[in-house]
């Protein structure tokens, strides 16, 4: 794959909090329609990297570039506007406001309305609209969350740890969701749960201690021993 | 022997340099510059130090003023026993209410010592109004009586007290700086939860802090009542609350010597102003939004790091540490 | 106590803490969304007054000179939010009390020089007397209610049924998320503060009549709308409400009972509602960033 093909480009970037460097020179490249995986001990570095490519966090130097433009130094929001939405690991939705409400708010910069396809998704999701999210249990949230993102169709998808603490068969259902997503959508996902990573992705990036270990492509096996050798 | 004048000697070059500053400078203004001076390192301990934030500094000075003046007003004329008396009270009430406060967030701490300082304002001009005799003041600077060897009655004698309260003040604060308390002081400020893994209270650390602080605006108020001989809840209206604030963030938030050089430029430009331009509020304004907006480090929070270059590039290269490595 | 003053003592009360609250509200809101506190509200309060006794002095009206009032108040809070607190969002709140601070004085220098020092009288725009329970009532005072009301039921419309009110709240509990939704952060953080600032211009539009306007009436309530802000609970807009009514029945039964009180009485109130509750009645202990 040339890095034309890519439609998310990531080179060199290097991070740092203050002093302490993150990142070293990190590349990845994502092709329209592909799961990548990043896996990585804790620490690794692995959120950052989805935050500077969103825009929480500024990187010291390197480019992303998304479809031709370079998103280094964009707002956040112009990021999310441009297509590229991150879902965070805190799980953490707006508490105070109704379902409907949070996914109004997932339409409000896109002007998309289309919530069918995302009840297509989260049929769930229908029920609960009226009430405060914050009484939601984790997988339901995790469910708003995405579906929130989806919404305005972004095509590229940064997913934070999503399965971290849910029941198996939400995990399940999530697993089919992100399969199902990627015919449109391409998604970068941080994940621990190593066999979930290699029943879905098309490629995996070993992160170890800001800097890419590994670079593990379907043409090679991607297994769990073979994720697990670069932990 | 020469451990002692290392840990002295900025101490007493800062206050030489005030003593000698008398001969080209009016009496009162040095007087001004060192109680305003006294006044501020309280506030610029908590906020530089422990991280509280306090517009209610007045309040605090007004204790210690109002401690004071009862004593000389109605009842002696000694005006050490007088000024003892006012820092007395200021650590009776910093004891009350510091337990109540300290235990609240920044910016309630803020707002409530706020409040404080408004109270006390009108508890002086109006609620005590009987013993205070409201605006008009306590006027007693006839009562005081004269004492052997420093007669505080006299301007240039209390010049001299003025310059060695001071200097033991600073000491004091300095000695704290040092302390292991000065450290956990710093820790309470950036992060909480760590100190308390290790072991010290977070609450008893901020009391002390606050009792401390407060206590030293109390010394400053009772400079004030003996050296103007009067005191009116002018001293802790509303309009001054942020004067501490202003003069510690002038000189340099957290840094020793920054009260001392915040209150001779605040006092200083106060005077100009109202002689040039008789509107300082705005000036101050002004000035305080752009000191902010620059980094926030002050005066001497800017200049000590250049004057410590200066003089010691010398000294660290014959001992062959780099500039660097002294961060 | 005299019972005959009861209903009227209620009116005063209810309407000092209508005026407390249309300026609490808007702090409130600015703590809760961008974490500062904005003691320059003060002076958007003070500019309310004074140009509302200007444009009271030039066309006659009061009324118009409210309207002119807030709108002024609400162009400066813009200047100020573009000038200075955009670069200020990001540090600590302490941070943000100290410039808003200097601001707040600067701007009582600025109204020194173009109104000087001396307290102006604002004529009372109405002076009819209405009879209530038996004591006369001045209708204006019901008039400041009314209004109060009527922001309360604003910005609880703008906040529950408008989106970018949506946007605010969810904005309270986590600026980033709603940041990684495609949302603007930075236009509802100067929304927010010009709502904050036309409140407040509106407040003192409003208090000024029952006062005199003079160059430190900001300083002079500034205690009292915190004290709101506090017993409310930081960043809580039903909390603002509650004790701006609380705080305004205090100062003014209060001064019946014995007049140095109302000054006194309401400290006494947050010193007690703050040994129960350190967070203010409904602010939360979460809200720290």
């Amino acid at each position: 794959m040339t890095a034309s093909d890519a439609i998310l480009n990531v080179s060199d970037l290097n991070v740092a909090y203050g002093e302490s460097k993150v990142l070293f020179g990190v590349g990845l490249r994502v092709a329209p329609s592909a799961i990548v995986a990043c896996v990585g001990r804790n620490g690794a570095g692995k959120t950052t990297l989805l935050k500077s490519i969103a825009g929480f966090v500024k990187p010291r130097s390197g480019t992303v570039s998304f479809g031709g433009t370079d998103l280094v130094g964009r707002a956040s929001y112009d990021i999310a506007k441009l297509g590229v939405k991150y879902v965070p690991q805190d799980k953490k939705v707006f508490s105070d406001l109704t379902v409907r409400e949070n996914l109004e708010l997932g339409s409000y910069s896109t002007q998309d309305y289309d919530w069918e396809r995302v009840y297509g998704y989260f049929p769930k999701l229908r029920q609960l609209l009226d009430r405060k999210a914050g009484y939601l249990s984790g997988g339901e949230r995790q469910m708003l969350m995405i579906g929130r993102a989806i919404l305005g169709r972004p095509q590229v998808l940064l997913v934070d740890e999503p399965t971290e603490g849910l029941a198996p068969s939400i995990v399940t259902h999530l697993k089919d969701v992100f399969r199902d997503l990627s015919s449109s959508t391409a998604l970068v996902i941080v994940e621990q749960n190593l066999p979930l990573v290699c029943a879905i992705s098309s490629k995996v990036y070993a992160l170890k201690e800001g800097h890419i270990v590994a670079e593990l492509s379907r043409g090679e096996s991607i297994t769990v021993d073979a994720c697990e050798r670069y932990l | 022997m020469v451990r002692a004048l290392r840990w002295w000697w900025g101490l007493l070059l800062a206050f030489a340099l005030l003593a000698i500053s008398r001969a080209f400078l009016p009496l009162p203004f040095v007087n001004e510059v060192l109680i305003f001076s006294i006044y501020t390192i309280g506030c610029n301990f908590l906020l530089g130090r422990v991280g509280f934030i306090s517009f209610g500094q007045p309040a605090y000075l007004a204790v210690g003023a109002y401690g004071t003046a009862f004593y000389l007003f109605y009842f002696g004329a000694n005006p050490y026993l007088g000024i003892l008396l006012g820092v007395l009270s200021g650590l009776v009430v910093s004891g009350i209410v510091g337990p109540l406060f300290v235990r609240l967030r920044s910016d309630y701490f803020a707002l409530v010592n706020l409040a404080l300082a408004v109270i006390v304002y009108y508890l002086m001009q109006k609620v005590l109004a009987g013993v205070t005799q409201g605006d008009n003041g306590l006027w007693f600077l006839a009562n005081i009586a004269s004492t052997p060897v420093l007669d505080l009655g006299k301007p240039e004698d209390f010049f001299v007290f003025a310059l060695l309260v001071g200097l033991a003040v600073w000491a004091f604060y300095k000695y704290l700086d040092d302390s292991i308390y000065g450290a956990c002081c710093l820790a309470t400020k950036a992060n909480e939860d760590k100190l308390r893994f290790l072991g010290y209270s977070n609450y008893r650390v901020r009391l002390l802090a606050f009792v401390i602080a407060n206590t030293t605006t109390a010394l400053a108020g009772a400079m004030y009542a003996v050296y103007l001989g009067f005191v009116s809840p002018e001293i802790t209206s509303p309009s001054r609350a942020a004067d501490p604030v202003i003069v510690t963030i002038l000189g340099g938030v957290g840094t020793l010597y920054g009260p001392l050089v915040g209150a001779f430029i605040y006092t200083g430009m106060k005077d100009a102003i109202a002689a040039l331009v008789g509107n300082w509020e705005l000036l101050i304004g002004f000035l305080l939004v752009i000191i902010m907006l620059s980094g926030e480090q002050g005066i001497w929070g800017t200049l000590q790091p250049r004057l410590e270059k200066l003089l010691f590039r010398r000294r660290l290269r014959s001992a062959g540490v780099g500039a660097e490595a002294r961060e | 106590m005299d019972p005959q003053l009861l209903p009227s003592g209620v009116i005063f009360g209810l309407s000092i803490g209508s005026i407390y609250f249309t300026m609490a509200i808007g702090l409130s809101l600015c703590f809760g969304l961008m974490r500062i506190i904005s003691l320059d509200q003060l002076l958007y309060y003070s500019l309310g007054g004074y140009i509302t006794y200007s444009f009271g002095v030039v066309t006659g009206s009061v009324w118009l000179g409210m309207v002119g009032g807030t709108m002024v108040a609400a162009v400066v809070a813009l200047a100020v939010e573009r000038l200075v607190f955009r670069r200020i969002y990001e540090r600590e709140i302490t941070f943000s009390m100290i410039t808003s601070f200097g601001v707040l004085i600067g701007g009582i220098g600025v109204i020194q020089f173009f109104w000087g020092v001396v307290p102006r009288p604002v004529a009372v725009p109405m002076m009819t007397q209405l009879n209530v329970l038996g004591t006369e009532v001045p209708v204006y005072r019901l008039v400041v209610i009314g209004v109060a009301a009527l922001v309360y039921a604003g910005i609880w419309v703008f906040l529950n049924r408008t989106i970018t009110g949506k946007a605010i709240r969810a904005g309270i509990e986590n600026v980033e998320h709603v940041e990684g939704l495609g949302i603007n952060v930075s236009r509802l953080f100067t929304l927010t503060f010009v709502i904050a600032g036309a409140l407040s211009g509106l407040a003192g539009g409003l208090h000024a009549p029952l006062i005199m306007v003079y160059p430190q009436m900001g300083l002079e309530v500034l205690a009292f709308v915190f004290m709101v802000v506090i017993i409310g609970g930081l960043g809580s807009i039903k909390g603002t409400l509650v004790s701006a009514l609380i705080v305004g029945q205090v100062v003014s039964l209060g001064s019946l009972v014995y007049a140095p009180l109302a000054q006194m009485a309401p400290f006494a109130a947050m010193l007690l509602i703050l040994l129960v509750r350190p967070t203010g009645l409904f602010g939360s202990a979460l809200l720290k960033r």
